[in-house]
């Protein structure tokens, strides 16, 4: 692999010595990701078995390996890549070919990513991350040579503030002072700890929950390892049920103290796995995060890009005062999260300076926080009622389960009718702080230069009362969790809307 | 809820009221014609399917036949003839003072402002039946996750244009 960052001046456009493949381990990259595929190729063999034709379920198996192998050395035979002067260009494809130029100054950052056997190969994926909307928009080259994708890195990033740092000094003159890279926020294993603890969750029962009803069809011979109902009537062989039903209060007390510790086990492995080695530095531009134990990414939040700031925290962790922080930006944080996350469980006092390094401040205790009206829980009660409806209808016909119906739809209620006080908001005069929620307190701080549009929505209910909901169109995030002020006096409404467009004029 | 005065009729019913007591100007009245067509398209379709559920079901069940040929047909001449005009009342626009302001529905009533400076890039758009009557619709999109475009109907086709002028020189300006 020859060092990416070695460019020649001028490169003529077709000279074959300046492009450069894909690491060879793509190929191995290739082989692990067959594991996952082969089982599309689970009907195949079953339709085979069910024919009879047992004979020809090896070849098919290696017919479809050699193919599958073929198809990726001949992708990887065909994608290559070069870096120029002040772009890169990427040319891949077998059949219908793809040429891509991405310019150095589109793009905002390069993200490098390692999975637990790209790390074993020494290789890396890189990402550019141009700012263009949609994943497929983003450009990737699968696997490089770790220290040629730094290189690369460094590249680009040298070209990008040779060229802007004047100006990027003038935007943010707090930040300029330190153009070395800062260490902003870390995780030690202690901490790690902690966040863990605080991260119980249950969900590890669902996956066996799930996995035992996948294996039950599975597996060729009659006992499954997740069905309890197995491990019961074997336990029954023994006797077993006799001293368990002796002792139900010894089993009840097991069971409880097991399924806290899996709620524990779970939680802190969750987080050591995700937050393992946990690095945000303040670089000229962006914001720099490196994480994970067995997939390491290093994602970067460019400062400028970002358009609001999510204080996430629980009921309970609340009392001890920790907190998440996520940036909403353009770009999204890897296929499944919307947000970035850049401290994932800390206190107040430890988010505050990364909060300044975007320019967005919490509002303080003397913030004038204004409440919603309540009618924003007709939702909520609607549903209850649905529900004790429903329940009801069931019971009617002879179903005792349907008591369930009116004493969910009675905890929906209750909950809705006390959510509905910790919606709250208020105008910090640069940026608004919007506030909702019980069971998970969550603090969106926008600032008005973000806003985009605003919608003001009243309908058939809120109308009469003189109410109004406030919607921004705000770039980045998810399109399911728009930020919104809900059911506050028209007036205020509008008197709010005018004060965010007239500020963003002036900006 | 006005802060104009009472000059505007004060009939939360009339189709004039809202948009005048919010200062919006009304969209073509020949987009109720499109709308119309529209929803003509949509919903004579639906008729003749319930028409032959009825036929081909109903009929040989020993059903009560016809009842549901005539409720759909009667609900969808219904909606043809009466919904059109009034949503056309409902839309309503204001541009000016640097911004685009869109204003749609009556039950569910949504009064967006985009200013120009946010507006990513601009349509004019035009459909067969909006070309018979000589309309176009305007889109003007944005870099935001919601309301990502905003489109406002029922221009006459020349003002639509004008339009996509006004909101363009002002991005030129705002990037000279």
């Amino acid at each position: 692999m020859t060092d990416a960052a070695a460019v020649q001046a001028a490169p003529p456009p077709d000279d074959a010595a300046d492009w450069q493949r894909l690491h060879p381990a793509t190929l191995a990259l290739a082989i692990v990701k067959l594991g996952p595929r082969s089982f599309q190729f689970l009907p195949a063999v079953a339709a085979l078995g069910f024919t009879g034709n047992w004979g020809y379920i090896v070849p098919a198996i290696l017919a479809f390996l050699l193919i599958s192998l073929l198809a990726a050395w001949f992708q990887w035979l065909r994608f290559r890549f070069r870096v120029g002067d002040d772009e890169v260009v990427i040319e891949s494809g077998v059949l219908s070919r793809q040429h891509r130029t991405i310019p150095f100054d589109r793009i905002q950052d390069v993200s490098i990513e390692q999975g637990l056997v790209a790390r074993a190969l020494g290789i890396a994926r890189v990402g550019f991350e141009t700012g263009a909307g949609g994943k497929e928009n983003d450009a990737s080259l699968d696997a490089v040579g770790l220290d040629a994708a730094q290189a690369l890195r460094r590249t680009i990033r040298a070209h990008r503030s040779g060229e802007v740092a004047a100006p990027a000094a003038a935007d943010t003159p707090d930040a300029a002072a330190a153009s070395d890279d800062r260490l902003l926020f870390a995780m030690s294993p202690r901490q790690l700890l902690v966040a863990g603890l605080f991260n119980f969750s249950l969900a590890a029962l669902a996956v066996v929950g799930a996995a035992m009803q996948f294996f039950d069809d599975l597996l060729p011979f009659d006992f499954n390892v997740f069905n309890p109902r197995d491990w019961i009537d074997l336990a029954g062989q023994y006797g077993l049920d006799q001293w368990v039903i002796a002792h139900r209060w010894i089993a009840g007390v097991g069971a409880g103290i097991s399924l806290l510790f899996i709620g524990f086990a779970s939680g802190i492995a969750t987080m050591f796995f995700a937050n393992w080695g946990f690095r945000l530095t303040r670089e000229p531009r962006t914001l720099r995060r490196t994480r994970g134990l067995t997939t390491r990414t290093d994602v970067a939040v460019p400062v400028k890009r970002v358009q609001a700031a999510i204080l996430i925290t629980g009921w309970f962790r609340q009392r001890f005062g920790w907190h998440e922080l996520r940036l909403q930006s353009l770009a999204s944080d890897g296929e499944k999260e919307r947000d970035h996350q850049v401290v994932p469980f800390a206190r107040l006092d430890a988010i505050d300076p990364v909060l300044a390094e975007v320019a967005i401040a919490r509002p303080g205790a003397d913030a004038a926080w204004q409440q919603s009206h309540h009618i924003i829980a007709l939702g909520g009660l609607v549903g209850a009622l649905g529900a004790t409806t429903g329940g009801l209808v069931v019971v009617a016909f002879g179903q005792a389960l349907g008591w369930f119906g009116p004493v969910v739809g009675g905890l929906i209620a209750a909950a809705s009718l006390f959510g509905v006080r910790f919606h709250r908001w208020t105008d910090l005069g640069e940026q608004v702080a919007i506030r909702r929620g019980f069971w998970k307190p969550k603090l969106t701080l926008l600032p008005h230069a973000s806003v985009q549009s605003v919608d003001l929505k009243s309908d058939f209910i809120q109308r009469p009362l003189g109410l109004a909901t406030l919607v921004f169109g705000v770039p980045g995030g998810s399109a399911l969790a728009t930020h919104e002020i809900p059911a506050i006096p028209l007036a205020t409404a509008r008197d709010l809307r005018d004060r965010i467009l007239t500020a963003r004029a002036r900006a | 809820m006005t802060d104009t005065p009472a000059a505007h009729p004060t009939d939360p019913f009339d189709p004039e009221a809202v948009n005048a007591a919010e200062g919006l100007d009304p969209v073509d009245p020949a987009y109720a014609k499109v709308l119309r067509v529209a929803t003509a398209l949509n919903l004579i379709p639906l008729a003749i399917g319930a028409s032959l559920f009825d036929w081909l079901l109903i009929r040989h069940i020993e059903g009560p036949y016809g009842l549901i040929t005539a409720l759909a047909w009667l609900v969808a001449i219904t909606v043809i003839a009466t919904f059109p005009s009034r949503r056309v009342s409902r839309w309503g626009y204001r541009i000016g003072d640097g911004q685009l302001r869109v204003a749609r529905g009556w039950l569910f009533r949504t009064d967006t402002i985009v200013p120009f400076v946010r507006v990513q890039h601009i349509d004019v758009g035009q459909g067969p039946v909006e070309r018979a009557f000589g309309l176009s619709h305007l889109i003007v999109h944005t870099s935001g996750t919601h309301n990502s475009t905003v489109t406002l109907p029922g221009l006459p086709a020349d003002l639509a244009a004008a339009m996509r002028e006004t909101i363009r020189r002002h991005i030129q300006t705002d990037f000279a």
